[in-house]
């Protein structure tokens, strides 16, 4: 497998985006000042701990970021248009079309009610432009259920509650790529699955990757996951980009953030018997009472005075490969600091 | 004797497909002792925990905690023993009273056990929140869980279990809904009262990274709808696994090193598509739908867990072509250096599971 894809277009790009719950002082922007660019052909990761904005970001590429949030500055285009500018109309004829959403928590996305078929019925009903024949749309629902490994005839007549967590987890993704979305963006996608289930839908995912071609957004706080799956890689940290960079930029040790490497280093792997393994002091602070200076001082191992007085800003190298760090960066000219944790 | 045992237990939920969801489970455990029990959803590993708690009665079979039939336990014996088994649950927003303070979540229990009275409940209360990394103030004690973190929950349920003094914790799934940086404060602290109290605990968990770090030194028991199909002492079973079930979970762990990620992908096609979910067999071996070592024989005659040496049981008729876990070895070198550090640090035995150098620290 190479990161290389063919089309390198660019499908997504988030500009300078800011997400804010509330007005005036009270204010508390759950994102703050996001730039990001999705090629078509990638599967990109947005990492962080909760309260760290991750889904909320997600929720912005649709526009359905949950009142009274909203954004309050810069923008998000789609193929070059503006999705934070369009009308109701328009944003509904993207979404589920062009962009779709699997949520998190695949347990609730359904109505008890009503059998999965129905439902898909009723998707196929609310997007007429997507197939000429409605009977077309269950074929190719059919089709996709094959891909995520069920089987196609038990499903559509099931309801809900007649199918595992790990089965409507991979019903939900068949639903979201039915109308042939170039892009789909994924929730916590294997959260709350146990191993087995989990594995199942990395494979799925990168199957249905290389053989529809779909560009996926994924949510995840599992970096282990992010390594398996993703190209591309975005960690935030209480509503800023903390460091983006293709998947073995992230995982390769070199120049890192140190929340990320606090993030790697909490996970206890079953590569050894864990004694390397740190939890990471300290919690996500209250976006309502951010610390002066760099948001990730207080629980950063290499602060130093200067960390406590400014936002680091977000610095690349030649291959785009961005951190916000001041103690870090500091690699990038080339007088590099020698203390490591 | 042993502190637990649970002999030939089987259990059959009287609702559903009316298939035994135990089948014959046998298990001990010394005091001090940690058995992690793992296997996927539905394996049955939730219910004998609780089981094991005294949540649920089994149909058949018996669990003994100190030599005593705990089904026929009645009066004063009932109550020691209801104080000794204490359950720590997977959900800390579920597993809370919320119409309770964390006091009142508290108090009662050790008031009931006479382990407090109403004089000196409030101070052995701030003593437990400090024990467990919490604000050991009054004020923190009129406070609601859902004024809390998940983390700090999960704190709460664990101050309540240890308020008993019990023998036994049973653990499931306890870091699961925590967020990554907490999940490793939360077995530290655990940890640290089977270090400092003696407590065994019976930990369940479908994430074998977890159970490699919490239960160093105990025992895992891997089950499969219903049944024990590899038992063993930790770094065995984990190292060498002598059950194609145990080597598939294994496999399937997402491994933060994409390199590796992408080796494996290439190398490694029997852990795939259909063999990692789906139904047991009905006749023969349990796990022979989805083996990738399947013959005919374990279509129609299904292996005992039998002793392989060194502590370690497996069912199965060829658990000597488990294949190694190649991902795994390059990995596991700086992983003996570490273990045999500890082995040389803990020497004087104790029951110390993990020597673990640092703090949890406050959520």
């Amino acid at each position: 497998m190479t990161t290389t894809s063919v089309d390198t277009d660019l499908l997504l790009q988030v500009d300078n985006l800011t997400v804010a719950f509330g007005d005036g002082p009270g204010s508390v922007k759950a994102v703050q000042d996001v730039t990001l660019d999705v090629k078509a052909g990638e599967i990109y990761a947005l990492v962080g701990e909760s309260g760290c904005g991750k889904s909320t970001l997600a929720y912005s590429l649709l526009g359905i970021v949950p009142a009274p949030g909203r954004v309050t500055r810069g923008e998000v285009r789609f193929r070059g248009r503006s999705t934070t500018t369009m009308d109701k109309t328009e944003l509904n004829k993207l979404r589920g079309a062009e962009i779709s959403m699997v949520f998190q928590g695949a347990m609730n996305a359904f109505n008890p009610v009503l059998t999965i078929g129905k439902q898909v019925e009723h998707i196929l009903q609310a997007h007429p432009e997507v197939f000429d024949d409605p009977k077309d749309g269950r074929a190719y629902f059919e089709h996709l259920l094959g891909l995520v490994q069920l089987p196609p005839e038990r499903i559509w007549s099931s309801y809900e509650s007649q199918l595992s967590g790990g089965m409507k987890q991979r019903v939900a993704i068949a639903v979201a790529l039915l109308l042939k979305p170039s892009l789909v963006i994924l929730d916590e996608p294997t959260t709350a699955l146990d191993v087995l289930n989990q594995r199942l839908v990395i494979e799925i995912l990168n199957d249905l990757h290389a053989s529809l071609g779909v560009t996926i957004i994924f949510v995840t706080h599992d970096l282990a996951v992010v390594a398996e799956l993703a190209t591309r890689v975005a960690v935030m940290y209480a509503g800023r980009l903390v460091e983006s960079g293709t998947v073995d930029e992230i995982f390769s040790g070199g120049r890192r953030h140190p929340y990320v490497e606090a993030l790697i280093n909490a996970i206890p792997s079953v590569l050894d018997a864990g004694l390397k393994v740190k939890p990471i002091g300290g919690s996500v602070p209250n976006l309502a009472r951010l610390p002066e200076g760099c948001r990730f001082a207080p629980r950063c191992p290499l602060a130093e005075d200067g960390c406590r007085k400014a936002e680091p800003p977000l610095l690349g190298d030649d291959h785009d490969h961005l951190v916000a760090c001041f103690v870090t960066n500091r690699s990038l000219n080339g007088a590099r600091e020698g203390s490591e944790a | 004797m042993s502190l637990l045992e649970v002999t030939n237990v089987t259990h059959t939920y009287a609702t559903g497909s009316g298939r035994p969801v135990l089948h014959g489970i046998n298990l001990t455990a010394e005091p001090g002792d940690i058995v992690a029990l793992v296997g996927e959803s539905g394996c049955g590993k939730t219910t004998l925990g609780r089981m094991i708690a005294g949540l649920h009665e089994p149909t058949g079979g018996t669990i003994s905690f100190d030599g005593q039939d705990i089904a026929k336990l009645k009066g004063r014996q009932r109550k020691q023993w209801r104080r000794q088994v204490q359950m720590v649950h997977q959900d800390p927003y579920g597993s809370l009273n919320p119409g309770l303070t964390i006091g009142s979540t508290l108090a009662p229990g050790m008031l009931q056990h006479k382990l407090a009275n109403w004089r000196n409940v409030q101070d052995k209360m701030l003593e437990l929140l400090e024990q467990v990394g919490l604000d050991p103030t009054p004020e923190f004690l009129q406070r609601y869980p859902h004024q809390l973190s998940g983390g700090q929950r999960q704190r709460v349920s664990i101050a309540r279990a240890i308020s008993l003094d019990p023998k036994l914790i049973v653990a499931d799934e306890v870091t699961s809904m925590l967020d990554v940086s907490m999940r490793v404060a939360i077995l530290d602290l655990l940890l640290r009262f089977a270090r400092e109290r003696g407590i065994g605990y019976v930990f369940i968990s479908h994430d074998f990274g977890v159970v490699r770090y919490f239960a160093q030194g105990g025992r895992i028991a891997v089950m499969f709808f219903g049944h024990i199909v590899e038992e063993g002492p930790v770094e065995a079973l984990i190292t060498k696994p002598r059950h194609p079930y145990t080597h598939m979970l294994l496999q399937a762990i997402p491994v933060p090193d994409p390199k590796m990620a992408r080796k494996r992908t290439q190398t490694e096609e029997d852990a795939k598509g259909e063999r990692l979910i789906g139904e047991p067999a009905t006749t023969g071996c349990v796990f022979a739908n989805r083996c990738p070592l399947v013959q005919d024989v374990c279509r129609k005659q299904a292996p005992k867990l039998a002793d392989i040496g060194g502590g370690h049981r497996t069912a199965c008729h060829f658990s000597d072509q488990v294949p190694p876990l190649a991902h795994m070895v390059g990995t596991t070198a700086g992983g003996d250096h570490d273990r045999n550090g500890s082995k040389a640090a803990d020497a004087d035995g104790a029951g110390d599971a993990v020597p673990v150098a640092h703090h949890p620290a406050g959520d």
